[in-house]
């Protein structure tokens, strides 16, 4: 690994400070799953390193009905599953942090980390952004909130900027079910082939995501007040359409597609049960 | 450029200096010298470097030497006292949960982790904790056997140490 420079401010301000005092010279470290690995490899050449998990503001999990689930930037994944207000209220969460690699990296990785490196693949997508999460992002210059809808732009690409950190998720109380399924090669041990995620909200809406079915997570145009069993095939055309997969090391692209159906059955089966 | 560090490897205060792009895995095994934890993959993948930090069970070739400041670290070398190997490690050996040996560090650290914050676990739990060890020899069975049965081991062990209390009136 190159030489580097490594910094653990106690407070997001100082944190702040270093992002925009080295802009494309400093990568933020929080699991560190990810940045570690990329870093060995030289994917990543950073002569700086900003470890946030020392920052208190970014460690904790809170929620309320009026404010929803509010995720800090250094809670890991084996918290978010532990959580009772999470198990409780977003399930589908738990869902998709269960299937994100084993619990040595969960005890690591982050959620926030899994949606800023933005991989197509990332478990965490999908159950975000089916469940309307909102980024927090802040920078010396203020702070902004983006929805995880239009936080991908690409394969590892998303809207931050150099100077950006997001400090934390919220995810507003929305009633309704939710489910997360994903295909492998390996449990525990490989990125999704395909995943999908979907959210039943009671007052009808339905929220599609696939993920690894483009280039970043596949937003499924929201369906209002439709019954899912009767309308399963109209759906599912929706959802092909929607997607465009690529053939890869995981998975070829008819796979992918043929997947995406199976998945997608699968779930609005479990959903349309619950109406 | 080296960096000090300050902290706990199995109840020993430690006070070394590593620079800043070294891993806690080459902390362990480099400068303190405690080469039972290995490195397999380097990437996460197999779980042979797994340490106990702050209680839970990581891999140590992804973390920073650093990131470990003032923290408390648990390896193998923890895990026998006074010379004798404990419970977990005799139930390995006794139900076959090694063979190469090469993953059985990891595979105890991860199982000891799991013991102390869950000392009856479902066979599920066990599964899940190990998830991220790998083993090419044994298959897995004898490994999850040998945490059952030490699992059962040390729950005898308290309940033998309450009684014993008890007979004595304390």
């Amino acid at each position: 690994m190159q030489e580097l420079q490594y910094f653990k401010p106690k407070c997001l301000s100082d944190a702040l400070e270093l992002l925009n005092k080295h802009g494309k010279d400093i990568r933020i470290l929080a699991g560190g799953t990810d940045l570690i690995i990329a870093l060995k490899d030289k994917l990543i050449i950073s002569p700086n390193i900003l470890d946030i998990k020392a920052i208190e503001e970014l460690q904790s999990i809170s929620f309320s009905t009026e404010e929803g689930l509010s995720i800090g930037a250094a809670v890991s994944l084996n918290d978010i599953i532990n959580s009772n207000e999470v198990i409780e209220n977003y399930p589908i969460l738990v869902e998709g942090a269960k299937n994100l690699a084993n619990s040595l990296l969960r005890n690591r990785a982050t959620l926030v980390g899994n949606l800023c490196n933005a991989s197509p693949g990332g478990d965490m997508l999908s159950p975000s952004i089916v469940l309307e999460g909102i980024a927090e992002i802040a920078s010396i210059d203020g702070t902004r909130k983006v929805p995880l809808k239009e936080f991908f732009i690409g394969v590892k690409k998303t809207i931050l900027k150099e100077n950006e950190i997001v400090t934390k998720v919220i995810y507003p109380f929305i009633k309704g079910k939710g489910k997360y399924l994903r295909k492998s090669r390996i449990k525990g041990h490989d990125l999704a082939q395909v995943a999908v995620a979907a959210f039943l909200k009671s007052d009808g809406g339905l929220n599609i995501t696939v993920g690894a079915a483009g280039p970043t997570p596949v937003i499924v145009k929201v369906i209002n007040n439709i019954d899912i069993l009767k309308n399963e095939e109209e759906i599912i055309e929706k959802v092909k359409s929607a997607i465009s997969p690529i053939s890869d090391q995981r998975a070829s692209k008819e796979y992918r597609t043929a997947m995406v159906e199976y998945l997608t059955k699968q779930i609005l089966k479990e959903l349309g049960e619950v109406v | 450029m080296k960096e000090k560090i300050h902290l706990y490897v199995n109840g020993e205060e430690v006070f070394a200096e590593i620079a800043p792009n070294k891993t806690l895995l080459y902390l362990l095994r480099e400068e303190l010298g405690l080469t039972g934890t290995k490195e397999g993959c380097g990437a996460g993948e197999c779980g042979a470097c797994t340490v106990i930090l702050n209680g839970k069970a990581i891999n140590s070739c992804l973390v920073m030497a650093l990131e470990a400041a003032e923290g408390e670290v648990f390896t193998i070398e923890g895990e026998a006292r006074n010379g004798e190997l404990s419970i977990l490690q005799k139930s390995f050996i006794k139900h076959n949960g090694l063979q190469c040996g090469f993953c059985t560090p990891g595979m105890v650290m991860s199982a000891r982790a799991l013991l102390n914050r869950n000392s009856s676990p479902s066979r599920d739990e066990i599964i899940e904790a190990m998830q991220g060890n790998l083993c090419r020899c044994t298959g897995y069975e004898s490994i999850i056997e040998s945490v059952e049965a030490a699992a059962q081991g040390e729950a005898d062990i308290v309940k033998l140490y309450a009684l014993d209390l008890k007979a004595k009136g304390e």
